[in-house]
């Protein structure tokens, strides 16, 4: 079976963290990840645990063979410090190894194809697998309005219209039939990419109770972003969890203020430039000014051109413009700035609390959202990954058939909730809707 | 009186006589039963081969010693290349051939070879309680043979239809194949019931070429086969495209109740991609107007293919339609137009080698496992008679992989799907398309084909020669080369930050090929290899994804599902999918999951109660 991989312990910061990987051949990379790689089965062996750009963490190592392991093929455990650096950089190396991350139930159905759980098992295997595949319908219920798998139903939909234009391109090029301009190709991947990326914002993270609501820290490097971001939560002391997931690219924490919580996120540092690097950095942002409820902007300098720069990228948010680095002089010239702070000796953090809790608490959900579950996030966003390409493909009118596998690939996506669509079926359409054929 | 061979083929169409040749190649004695040795070799539909999926599975038979692309270039009249303006996977040769030269060039072929071809009408298989050993011909011969191929075409049962009129038999002035399909009616195999059909032929001086658009072949003229070719082409001619009209529409409506598809008389299901004008008409009412490709039959033969009429109109309406089309007005009718009729046998109850799962050493290939085109029936032949030779000769079977070989897809499709309409290849039915290249065929199957016995060493070593060649390019080349800027396919000149080597860039989709040819100082003695070059590192970053996909569903794809498997007993699958599991009785998870609608979540599931299963056997 193919390689998965799972963070076997739950993930938040803590001293220890420990991965499963289990699958034909996952013993294979021992000796390109492992500094000291375990020789014998079943021993424990430290090691540094190494990935492209360098040693990720000093850990402990044991493998399996075969069936010695609890699922009964091949695999391995890794026990690494339980740091959320340390979890991010050992899913992608995993990642980039091609390890796919396990669905629930996973490790237990594998247990059990390989006669390492007894038949009275089973049902608990079939539950588990039953349970993952209702969550879409589960998650839905608890969304704040229904419609999440009809979303999901009428989207693929439209994935296969453009597969049908553009397949019926390819097998179809002597008709006299131009598909790919008569469907409106271009322009409906465009709709349905913008439309797709709406929905994969309107999800959120399903979690326990009710959302809170999220604030993100932008502004230019160097402005004391980070220092005012530790500020807010040293002084409280009231960090509950570090959650790795689709946000790793950022420091996310949850902070609790006169009996409301919120989560904050800390950005890297955004320069309006034009340098293609910075670019990216700032498209990364711009993503996640989608998924929050509130931007702080923090600055060191009167600088107004800096300031609409960040407000701009901030669109309809709630916005709170904070100047920093009071105790080095700067001041609040004509209150161009919400609030005036020093991150260093913590002058004004109270009344950015203040502001913040007021705000957030008006930060109502504008308009739909949906809890989802991470896989099924990651999902939809390598979905609008690959939908992406094939657009991009499409409006250079070049490599049509990349497109095309790029949209087999989109379609995928959706196999989990909407099943498969074959090529004969696709075909079928591609025959009642055109007239072809000699 | 009898005969003894190790192969019997009945069938000299294109199945029948790929798998005579191949099991030639293999080294073994093959008789050819056939109604007459005059058909053998005919094209009994358009005089073309190739064009999209179609010039892969040609290509794919070459790669592995086939005769069918060899046949084409020596008869082909016209090539053109489909899809020229999209990526290289998808691109499909197709070539018009003169139908005579094509027959000529197949027997031909088959004189140069110990093949014994029989003249006779088989009736009967020589056949105990489990096994086919040979065929009974109407004269009472035996003509025994340790395998047996049937590749019968649509001979089984065959009807042709004009209007009312009714005539046995699989093709005009050949009569059909009755004792033998009777003879499999009464094995109760499943079988089912086809249609397809055929325009009118029409006297090439009879139309007015000149009120249609000519469209000339490609220069230079391609070759269909990979390997040996003739030194040259023939004469090359041009096909002419004109159109139906309003006209020609109302015509056609008003005697749709004399049509015999639309009777009622033909309970067959015809191919959708394949319509006659009837169905375009009133299935496509909206459009106006049709195309249609005047086909010439032959260098020295007055005669054309309308292709895109194809009628079973009685002969009356057939001219009036065929004269209200623009250059037709004056078209001399040599043959009326038809649809026929024919039996085949459910492909799932055969193996992946073409063996039928019901009697041993019989195969079956070609439009009797429910296919239509000359590709798909030689691709199958190829493949019957390959492992035919390869049981006799105790070898491992010859079973390709959809991720290897079109003919992989084709045979796929059919043992595990069956067919709901005549079956053709379509590239978009290959998953994997994007390695399967028409180009590449060689160097996907020439090395499965040596080892199946089926080319010669002498092949390998041309061939090795050309990939050592390749590689050493590959090494020592230009692309290595690194450059600081480029041209892209718009014309502009591209900075690059840093320097980079033509390799990477061609990873690019905004090169062109000129700017990359003159960059990369590739000379015209080098242009092929760069071309290839171009394609594959293009490709490679979705071949690697593609091959990744095929290695994790490898073990998925060969676990078994248990015969009469109760899936109705599985918790948590909708109705919907447990009824088409029921329905379709998939042999392999991997074949269950290729089914519409179903989920990776009923996979797993299938897979826990497979194993619930074993476990229970066991336990009792």
């Amino acid at each position: 079976m193919s390689i998965v991989f799972a963070l076997a312990t739950p993930a938040s910061k803590s001293a220890l963290c420990v991965f499963r990987v289990s699958g034909d051949g996952c013993l294979k990379v021992l000796g390109s990840i492992f500094g000291n790689p375990p020789i014998e089965p079943r021993r424990f062996y430290h090691s540094s645990l190494i990935s492209q750009s360098g040693v990720i963490d000093s850990v402990g190592v044991v493998f399996f063979k075969g069936s010695s392991g609890y699922t009964g093929e091949d695999s391995f455990e890794v026990y690494a410090h339980g740091g959320l650096a340390v979890m991010g950089s050992v899913v992608d190396l995993f990642k980039e190894l091609d390890f796919d991350e396990a669905g629930p139930g996973e490790f237990t159905k594998r247990a059990f194809l390989n006669n390492k759980l007894s038949l009275s098992e089973a049902e608990s295997v079939v539950d588990v697998i039953n349970a993952s595949s209702k969550e879409v319908l589960e998650v839905s219920l608890n969304s704040l309005s229904g419609g999440f798998s009809e979303e999901l139903y009428s989207f693929s939909e439209r994935v296969d219209t453009l597969r049908k234009f553009i397949e019926g391109s390819i097998d179809f090029s002597d008709e006299d039939y131009d598909f790919i301009k008569e469907g409106g190709v271009v322009d409906d991947i465009s709709c349905l990419c913008a439309d797709f990326g709406g929905f994969v914002n309107k999800c959120y993270l399903a979690g326990e109770g009710e959302l809170k609501k999220m604030v993100l820290f932008v502004g230019p490097p160097n402005s004391g972003k980070s220092s005012l971001f530790n500020r807010l939560l040293g002084s409280d002391r009231a960090l509950v969890s570090d959650i790795p997931g689709t946000t790793r690219d950022l420091i996310e924490s949850e902070v609790f203020y006169n009996n409301s919580s919120f989560g904050v996120l800390d950005s890297a540092g955004i320069r309006s430039t034009e340098d293609v690097v910075e670019g990216k950095g700032i498209e990364l942002t711009i993503a996640h000014i989608k998924d929050v409820d509130v931007v702080v902007g923090v600055f060191d300098s009167l600088c107004d051109k800096e300031l609409n720069k960040i407000k701009a990228l901030a669109g309809g948010k709630n916005f709170i413009s904070v100047l920093n680095k009071s105790d080095l002089g700067v001041f609040n010239k004509d209150g161009l700035f919400d609030v005036l702070v020093s991150a260093k000796n913590g002058d004004g953090v109270t009344e950015l609390k203040n502001k913040i809790s007021l705000v957030s608490e008006n930060a109502g959900p504008d308009g739909q959202k949906y809890f989802a579950r991470s896989r099924h996030i990651k999902l939809f966003d390598e979905g609008l990954g690959f939908l992406e390409a094939a657009m991009f493909k499409l409006r250079s009118g070049s490599d049509v058939e990349l497109a095309a596998e790029d949209l087999r690939f989109a379609r995928a996506s959706f196999d989990e909730v909407v099943g498969v669509k074959t090529s004969d079926s696709l075909l079928g359409d591609i025959f009642s809707d055109f007239c072809i054929g000699k | 009186m009898s005969n003894e061979y190790d192969v019997v083929v009945v069938g000299g169409g294109h199945a029948g006589v790929e798998a005579a040749h191949a099991v030639y190649r293999s080294g073994l004695s093959c008789a050819l039963v056939s109604f007459s040795y005059e058909t053998i070799g005919q094209m009994s539909c358009n005089p073309a081969i190739g064009g999209l999926g179609k010039s892969h599975l040609v290509r794919e038979v070459d790669a592995m010693g086939g005769i069918m692309a060899q046949a084409t270039d020596m008869s082909g009249i016209q090539y053109r290349t489909l899809n020229t303006r999209k990526g290289n996977s998808v691109q499909a040769l197709r070539a018009q051939c003169d139908r005579e030269l094509y027959k000529k060039a197949i027997q031909d072929t088959l004189k140069l070879t110990d093949i014994e071809i029989i003249e006779g009408e088989v009736i009967d298989l020589l056949s105990n309680k489990e096994s086919v050993f040979g065929v009974l011909l109407a004269d009472n011969t035996e003509v025994r043979g340790k395998k047996t191929i049937l590749t019968t075409g649509t001979f089984l049962n065959g009807i042709m239809y004009t209007g009312q009129d009714k005539i046995q038999g699989g093709r005009v002035g050949e009569s059909a194949a009755i004792p033998l399909s009777r003879k499999l009616y009464s094995l109760n195999l499943p079988m089912g019931r086809l249609k397809t059909g055929t325009p009118a032929r029409i006297k090439m001086s009879s139309l007015d070429l000149g009120l249609m658009e000519e469209q000339k072949g490609e220069t230079p003229t391609p070759w269909m086969a990979l390997s040996e070719h003739p030194t040259e082409h023939q004469k090359q001619l041009s096909c002419y495209i004109t159109r139906t009209n309003k006209n020609t529409h109302k015509i056609i409506k008003k005697n749709i109740h004399l049509s015999a598809m639309y009777s009622g008389n033909i309970s067959g299901i015809g191919p959708r991609y394949c319509p006659s004008i009837e169905d375009k008409v009133f299935k496509f009412g909206g459009k106006d107007s049709h195309q249609i490709f005047i086909e010439p039959e032959g260098i020295n033969k007055d005669l054309v293919y309308p292709n895109g009429i194809s009628t079973s109109l009685p002969k009356q309406a057939q001219e009036d339609f065929i004269y209200s089309i623009a250059g037709m007005e004056n078209s001399q009718i040599e043959e009326y137009g038809y649809a026929v009729e024919y039996d085949f046998v459910d492909p799932r109850s055969l193996n992946p080698t073409m063996e039928t799962k019901f009697f041993k050493n019989l195969y079956l290939a070609g439009q009797i496992n429910g296919t239509t085109g000359y590709e798909e029936a030689a691709a199958q032949g190829l493949m019957a008679g390959a492992n035919a030779a390869n049981k006799i000769k105790n070898k491992e079977s010859l079973i390709l992989e959809r991720s290897e070989a079109y003919i992989g897809v084709l045979i796929n499709d059919l043992t595990t799907h069956g067919v709901t309409e005549p079956y053709r290849m379509f590239t978009s039915r290959a998953e994997h398309r994007l390695m399967l290249g028409q180009d590449n065929a060689e160097q996907r199957l020439l090395i499965i084909a040596k080892k199946a016995d089926l080319v010669s060493e002498k092949r390998i070593n041309s061939f090795e020669k050309k990939e050592n060649a390749y590689n050493t390019f590959l090494e020592n080349s230009i692309i290595k080369r690194k450059v600081k800027s480029f041209i892209d396919s718009s014309g502009k000149k591209i900075d690059l930050k840093e320097k980079a080597s033509i390799e990477t860039i061609l990873k690019r989709t905004d090169i062109s090929r000129e700017n990359i040819i003159e960059i990369s100082d590739t000379g015209p003695e080098n242009l092929l290899f760069l071309d290839r070059a171009m394609v594959e590192i293009k490709y490679s970053g979705y071949i690697e994804k593609q091959k990744r996909e095929v290695l994790k569903n490898k073990k998925l794809n060969l676990k078994d599902i248990p015969k009469n498997f109760p899936y109705t007993s599985i918790s948590g699958l909708s109705n919907e999918v447990k009824e088409k599991l029921n329905k379709t009785q998939p042999t392999t998870v991997g074949a269950a999951s290729k089914i519409e609608g179903v989920t990776p979540a009923a996979i797993n599931l299938l897979l826990v109660y497979i194993k619930k299963a074993e476990l229970e056997t066991l336990d009792a």
